[in-house]
């Protein structure tokens, strides 16, 4: 009996705190992903990362910096829309007394929001990724707000993140730290994990057809190719002819033919951008702005499109 | 301890020791093979093609444009208090760059001063590619206020001003000079043409690339063995020629190798911007001033843009290693030794993602890797 208490009890904190854990990031802000750390304003999130490369080079924080010095914030959007959206940067002395769990209702309460403002950049349109740089001058726990403006609404998107600059110990965090990871790890255990399995497959049946489009067969047709000026060579832009007929033998016409590449043991593309100039006819076509620009394994992606059919060739090349 | 356990004892340590210190001596490199000889011309200066041409400059490989654009090169007038010439920042004996973190012209520029040793083989021009041909390069310096800051009206009065360049200018271009856009894009022509004929010399790493090749082995000793390690590291190991290939070790393309920013600024997005400004400048290959007819423009036409291109920044050829501290594209690293110990940790990248990866590598291999490198500079043609 009493360990059934006992337990509804432990289960009572669980819920609340995972309702409060929930409400923080449903209202924007940083949170751990992975070994990630995403800022979300609203629907909208980018990847987040504080410097202070005068002190610890490349080392990465999350929220909290260990000393007052020069400090880089960097947003990497993950949507691109936040290209498209003016965002301003504010920091201010933390004044809402709710530490950790300031939130933008707490920050829309201060009267003055200019005087405890230590650094502010205007709205700003910066594209993949938003840098900034303000170099802290004390100690002490601050609150960081990013707002982002809706281009065609109005909409005001923010996230707040409380931070400490000047982070010594851990305080009270290693013990809430624990406790969200046990309330996880129960969550999980109830519910989560059939749905975690669940959703493995999913992805990887949805990763499959990513990568195999409906109706795409690698051997329907036959793609080759020359260079009139010679061989492939590296450091210099090429143009292809590619052949591509049917496993049967007849040239393809009227198609629409796209071409990618890259290395895929270096994890990169092609330096260029190549298309098909012009159709050339008898099944050939024109690929123009080929280029290599390191010796190695390469793979030339050519993804042809007719009216009734869609073929992937990947085209192996050693150079 | 009986004294003959002793003495076994004493000895299998000595035998250790010795097994140690024969471990840890320097070893002979082996002989290369046919695929290895192949690498090594390939990055010889003797494998070094013709000079690319440029049709969007007429005057590119005319030799009196080029004696023009040199006389211009070398003109202090040419800026907005008298002082500054292209030739203040790209030094011929610092193998035409300053040996300074960033240019220091009327201003502080905004990143290192770049070589022009052998630039005319590169499709872009600058850290971050912003531009198409050296002849739109060698414009914008004039008009930037920290670099000559002049601008373009000036420039062109002060040259058609001067009775010897005037009479210059109209031998080469005629004296249609009522367009001044086409004017100042003229005076780029004549410097690009002189910038043409920077170009780098043989280097001992190419005598020592002969030698392999011939089978010289009494040539070959132009080299110690730490320096055959490092160039075997070079091509091999330690990944540098996927970047650096070719007789001018460079492929003139765009990576990010997760350098520190420059204190006090955010990160450089390099590229990302830079393909946008090559798209939109004035004097781009496709532009009203370009003396190709056919604006065959295939580099602009079919170059690649995006997010993939965040934090990457050009990358620099190796033939001027000396003189050409301090290093990176704002001189954050001081030394060679610097960008060694960088490229061997290879630590995430700030903004995008890092290319390299850790290379793992130990003192002794680093020492020869910068042994190597200074093998493959000599001062220009």
């Amino acid at each position: 009996m009493i360990v059934h208490r006992a337990t509804i009890f432990f289960l009572t904190i669980c819920a609340a705190l995972l309702l409060l854990q929930q409400n923080a990031s449903a209202h924007g802000g940083v949170v751990e992903e992975d070994d990630l750390c995403v800022i979300k304003v609203n629907y909208l999130s980018a990847h987040f990362k504080i410097y202070q490369p005068e002190i610890s080079g490349h080392k990465q924080y999350c929220e909290d910096l260990p000393v007052a010095a020069e400090s880089l914030f960097v947003m990497e959007y993950q949507h691109n829309s936040l290209s498209m959206m003016p965002i301003d940067f504010r920091i201010i002395r933390d004044v809402t007394g709710k530490g950790r769990f300031a939130r933008m209702e707490d920050i829309e309460l201060i009267d003055d929001i200019e005087a405890v403002t230590v650094f502010y950049r205007p709205a700003a349109l910066e594209p993949a990724v938003y840098t900034v740089m303000h170099e802290f001058e004390e100690e002490g726990d601050f609150v960081g707000i990013v707002s982002a403006t809706h281009p065609d609404t109005g909409k005001v998107y923010a996230a707040v993140f409380p931070f400490e600059v000047g982070f010594t110990g851990f305080g009270y965090w290693p013990f809430i730290v624990a406790l969200l990871v046990f309330i996880q790890f129960q969550f999980l255990l109830m519910s989560g994990r059939l749905k975690r399995w669940f959703g493995g497959a999913a992805t990887a049946s949805l990763l499959g057809v990513l990568l195999f489009p409906l109706g795409a067969s690698a051997a329907d047709l036959q793609v080759s190719w020359t260079i009139p000026d010679g061989e492939p060579q590296i450091n210099r832009i090429q143009s292809w002819v590619l052949h591509i007929e049917t496993a049967a033998g007849d040239a393809v016409e009227g198609a629409t033919v796209e071409v990618t590449g890259g290395m895929p043991e270096h994890n990169h593309g092609l330096p260029t951008r190549p298309r098909i100039s012009e159709e050339i006819g008898g099944g050939d076509y024109r690929l123009s702005g080929m280029r290599f620009h390191m010796a190695g394994y390469w793979e030339i992606k050519v993804t042809v499109t007719t009216d009734n059919d869609r073929s992937v060739v990947i085209i192996p090349l050693q150079l | 301890m009986t004294p003959v356990r002793r003495y076994a004892l004493n000895g299998a340590a000595v035998v250790v020791a010795l097994a140690t210190f024969w471990l840890w001596l320097p070893k002979s490199p082996p002989a290369w093979t046919a695929a290895e000889v192949a690498v090594l011309q390939s990055m010889s200066l003797s494998a070094l093609p013709d000079l690319p041409p440029d049709p969007s400059n007429a005057v590119a490989d005319n030799p009196a444009a080029a004696a023009f654009g040199r006389l211009l090169f070398h003109d202090p007038r040419l800026s907005a208090d008298g002082t500054v010439a292209c030739v203040t920042c790209h030094v011929p004996e610092l193998r035409f760059t300053d040996g300074l973190q960033k240019g220091q012209a009327i201003g502080t520029s905004k990143r290192n001063t770049p070589s022009i040793v052998g630039a005319a083989y590169s499709p872009w021009l600058y850290w971050d590619g912003r531009r198409d041909s050296q002849w739109a390069q060698a414009l914008s310096p004039l008009e930037d206020p920290d670099e000559h800051g002049s601008s373009r009206q000036e420039i062109v009065a002060i040259v058609l001003g001067d009775d010897g360049y005037r009479s210059l200018y109209e031998s080469l271009f005629g004296n249609e000079h009522t367009d001044i856009n086409r004017a100042f894009s003229n005076l780029g022509k004549a410097i690009a043409a002189f910038e043409r004929t920077v170009l780098p010399s043989v280097s001992r790493f190419d005598d020592y690339v002969a030698a392999v090749v011939s089978g010289d082995a009494e040539q070959q000793s132009i080299y110690s063995d730490d320096e055959v390690w490092g160039l075997r590291l070079f091509s091999g190991e330690a990944n540098c020629i996927q970047c650096h290939n070719g007789p001018l070790l460079t492929n003139n393309e765009f990576h990010n190798t997760g350098v520190i920013n420059f204190s006090g600024e955010v990160p450089d997005k390099g590229r990302l911007d830079g393909v946008l400004m090559a798209f939109a400048d004035e004097f781009n290959c496709r532009s009203h001033y370009s003396d190709d007819a056919l604006r065959r423009c295939d580099e602009l036409e079919y170059a690649r843009t995006g997010l993939e291109l965040l934090g990457t920044v050009r990358t620099p050829s190796l033939r001027n290693l000396g003189g050409t501290a301090p290093f990176m594209h704002k001189g954050q690293l001081a030394t060679l030794r610097d960008v060694l110990v960088h490229y061997n940790d290879a630590p995430d990248a700030m903004i995008g993602h890092n290319e390299s990866k850790p290379l793992g590598l130990s003192k002794r291999e680093l020492r020869q890797l910068e042994a190597f490198l200074h093998t493959l500079d000599a001062p220009p043609r």
